[in-house]
């Protein structure tokens, strides 16, 4: 179970990017945080799993056990430890692309090898015939020893899916991880997620309400920094509005659309940089 | 049932690989090393000689530096035969390589004679180079700048040649559909797209000649390396040091310069045409 | 659509830019002018000098054929010592260039590793040379110094910026699974910039041949030596045939660098 108590992140500056949020995650949910471009979702998971310090707050992780692990206010090993059970998922190329397929899957428990180890030996046959199931288990299995920067996006993506999955942790965060697929890919990549969620909860920041709505069971939405929804995945307007701003903004209009949009008569037309490369906060 | 792991990428086969990898490497280096004569043991140094001839050397002779004026003149040499050297030789090279470069050569036998010509320049030796000037024209800058223009020609010669063929062919058949001459399409069309990469080649190269006369300099060629060999054969160390001191901060600075030059003039917007 | 540049504004740039232009121009010209005195460039010279260049390549010709056979192991042994200053420079520029790039290393170390790659790089290899063989004697180990240091210095400078220009995503990624940094370089750093060091290995070693030659001539034997002592005791001949083998030397170098590089970078791209 993930706990995140009263997470800020100030810049210098004072401004708030993630001002205040607090929420938990529980077995067989899956989260989706939404909100626009700049709102802070990739910011609160990028502090879940460490990559960015928050300036206070508390993010705690509990196995079935009862043993927790924080990743805040913790030094470096600690934060290795606490890290080995949350298995990341990005959104684009964050395989390393020299390396095979394989090899991408058997890093996802390089928290539990030693050092030394990895240099003087590399893996082992057992953990490559693991690997081998989780690559099955996203339809990947065929392309186990291409190097992961022959694959589309959309293989990429289901590899790092199998990565996280070989990592067997306490929780899945996916950071925008359709947001740079096209539909169809998008929808394979939430089929496997579903099921997924089911055994191990997964949080994920997206863009596309639509797609939420049909595969999350619980949405939470950020807005400029605040966390202003905790709810069920089936939003009305009025609640869409309260997350994403203004109807009539063009934010709006393509934020809520279930398909990119470049042009709409009547609005302003704007390339969302989000909706190509989609850097995140 | 899950699928077995490749065989190509099974972990300990590429283990096995690795090792073998850098056995074979030792094994080459060991053998590279026995063929020159060398044993470990070769590597065992009289410490006390050693010493004694770093203390020859400490402190360095600095003020040398300052109170000759013939040695910062000799630098200007050194600085000097390297620009020079570049700009005509880069010129040279530029004119080369466009008889040399398949969409502008006049004619095939024509491209073909530049490229050996160029391959050969590149191929020879600078030091017969050098030994062969030196008579010709007899000891000092000149003879290395004679040099380093020759060198420049082939190695910049082919680089420039790939260049103007991997011009856009879009653009030069459009001044041709309009009745340019071969001069006129070069001009308006393959100069353009040239001129960037050889303007950035053009410091990369003063960047290898700055270094590439300081050997010319030792044999004959004048500049800062004449002077160092010479005082190295009267076994001045001291002052060889200085002089050592010297050249790294030359060539450390003038690449710095040089690449803030370069990124300047390449980042200035070309004119609106 | 607002992109229009007024005229008047257009004309004056144009203007500057004509300034600019004349500016640099005759920078140029006036650089080009004082380095030609300071070069004592002299057409007349130059004149007398092609003629007593050509009558001195006369006598170079015909080389002396039969002295082939004992120029081999010169050769092999400039070759030899080529690649052993590739090799080492190929290994030692790993951990340096690690050391001295902003994404892998300390700010302290980064600042004291570059500015050691900056003297490996600044001191060339002849200088380097004559302040050995003042310490070592003449032989082919102040050679073979040399030559490593100043490979150590260009190929981890040129690998530090390889490793600098890695996506940071993907370290990110790697350390998110709770990696240490050390398997981070042995995972995503290393098999990433693993065909930038081979192919700056092989340019380096075409470099190193040619320097090999020119250090052969002040100490470090091999066929650079053979070239300086026959020019010195005047037997053209020899030293045309001694040439004429480098030249094979550096040509052949240059193709195998060449087309092994090519192969390193298609085939190491997509496979």
């Amino acid at each position: 179970m993930l706990q995140v108590s009263n997470l800020l992140v100030q810049l210098p500056t004072g401004k708030r990017l993630v001002n205040d949020v607090s929420f938990s995650v529980g077995r067989g949910e899956f989260v989706s945080i939404l909100g626009c471009s700049g709102a802070g979702k990739s910011l609160t998971l990028r502090c879940v799993v460490g990559l960015t310090r928050p300036t206070s707050g508390e993010i705690r992780l509990t196995d079935p056990r009862g043993k927790s692990y924080r990743t805040t206010s913790v030094g470096a090993k600690e934060l290795r430890r606490a890290r080995r059970h949350i298995g990341l998922i990005f959104q684009g190329s964050n395989l390393v692309k020299r390396l095979t397929v394989l090899e991408n899957v058997m890093l996802g428990r390089l928290g539990h090898i030693h050092p030394l180890r990895s240099w003087l030996l590399g893996f082992t046959d057992a953990e490559a015939r693991q690997a081998m199931e989780a690559l099955d288990r996203v339809n990947m299995a065929s392309c186990a020893a291409r190097l992961a920067g022959s694959l589309s996006g959309g293989e990429m993506q289901r590899v790092s899916i199998a990565r996280a999955i070989y990592q067997r942790p306490l929780i899945y965060l996916a950071d925008e991880p359709i947001s740079s697929l096209d539909p169809r890919n998008a929808e394979a990549i939430m089929s496997i997620l579903q099921p997924l969620s089911r055994e191990t909860p997964v949080i994920g920041a997206f863009h596309q309400p639509a797609v939420v709505a049909r595969y999350c069971t619980r949405v939470i939405g950020v807005r400029a920094g605040q966390l202003v929804y905790d709810g069920s995945a089936q939003l009305s307007s009025r609640q869409l509005e309260r997350i994403y701003g203004d109807a009539n903004s063009e934010t709006f209009a393509e934020e809520t659309a279930a398909q990119p949009l470049l042009f709409e008569p009547g609005l302003q037309p704007a390339l969302h940089p989000s909706l190509s490369s989609g850097v995140p906060v | 049932m899950t699928p077995e792991v490749p065989a190509a990428a099974l972990p300990s086969r590429k283990f096995r690989f690795t090792v073998i990898s850098l056995i074979g490497a030792i094994a080459v280096l060991c053998l590279l090393f026995a063929f020159l004569g060398m044993t470990p043991a070769s590597f065992g140094v009289d410490f006390r000689f050693v010493l004694d001839v770093v203390q020859q050397m400490l402190p360095p002779h600095l003020p040398l530096l300052w109170n000759q004026k013939s040695i910062l003149l000799s630098l200007v040499d050194t600085l000097a035969m390297a620009f020079l050297g570049t700009v005509a030789g880069g010129a040279l090279a530029l004119l080369l390589a466009f008889f040399a470069a398949t969409n502008t050569a006049p004619h095939r036998l024509v491209r073909l004679l530049a490229r050996t010509l160029l391959v050969a320049n590149r191929s020879v030796p600078q030091l017969i180079v050098v030994l062969v000037l030196l008579i010709a024209v007899g000891i000092g800058p000149f003879a290395g700048l004679l040099t380093l223009i020759f060198g420049s020609i082939g190695m910049y010669g082919k680089f420039f040649a790939d260049t103007i063929e991997q011009a856009d062919k879009g653009t030069l058949e459009s001044v041709e559909s309009v009745g340019g001459t071969r001069l006129q399409t070069i001009r308006f069309a393959v100069l353009p797209q040239v001129m960037p990469s050889f303007v950035a080649n053009l410091f990369y190269a003063f960047d290898y000649n700055l270094r590439a006369a300081i050997p010319l300099g030792v044999f004959g060629g004048g500049g800062i390396g004449f002077e160092l060999a010479f005082a190295n054969g009267l076994l001045h160390y001291k002052d060889v040091l200085a002089y050592t001191i010297l050249i790294v901060v030359m060539i450390s600075g003038m690449e710095r310069i040089s690449d803030w030059v370069r990124r300047g003039i390449l980042t200035q917007p070309m004119a609106t045409r | 659509m607002g992109t229009e540049i007024p005229l008047l504004e257009w004309r004056q740039g144009r203007a500057a830019h004509r300034r600019r232009r004349a500016v640099a121009a005759l920078l140029l010209v006036v650089l080009t002018l004082l380095s030609a005195w300071r070069c004592n460039v002299d057409f007349h010279s130059f004149a007398t000098g092609i003629g007593k260049g050509v009558s001195l390549l006369e006598l170079f010709f015909p080389p002396e054929w039969s002295g082939v056979s004992e120029m081999l192991q010169p050769i092999a042994v400039t070759t030899v010592i080529a690649l052993i200053a590739t090799l080492l420079g190929m290994c030692l520029s790993l951990p340096c260039a690690l050391a001295a790039s902003s994404n892998i290393a300390p700010r302290p170390l980064r600042l004291a590793m570059r500015s050691f790659i900056a003297l490996e790089r600044g001191l060339p290899e002849i200088v380097q040379m004559l302040l050995l063989v003042a310490i070592f004697g003449l032989g082919v180990i102040p050679g073979l110094i040399a030559l490593s240091f100043s490979s150590i210095g260009m190929l981890a400078k040129l690998l530090a910026d390889a490793i600098e220009e890695i996506e940071p995503h993907m370290l990110e990624a790697v350390e998110a699974t709770g990696a240490t940094r050390s398997q981070v370089i042995r995972y995503a750093v290393i098999p990433q910039i693993l065909p930038a060091l081979l192919a700056n290995g092989l340019f380096r070693f075409e470099f190193n041949v040619r320097a090999g030659v020119i250090l052969g001539a002040v100490g470090a034997g091999g066929i650079g030596f053979i070239m300086m002592t026959a020019m010195n005791s005047m037997n053209y001949q020899r030293a045309c045939m001694a040439t004429l083998l480098t030249l094979v030397l550096v040509f052949v170098s240059e193709r195998v660098s060449d087309s092994f590089r090519a192969r390193i970078l298609d085939g190491g791209a997509l496979r």
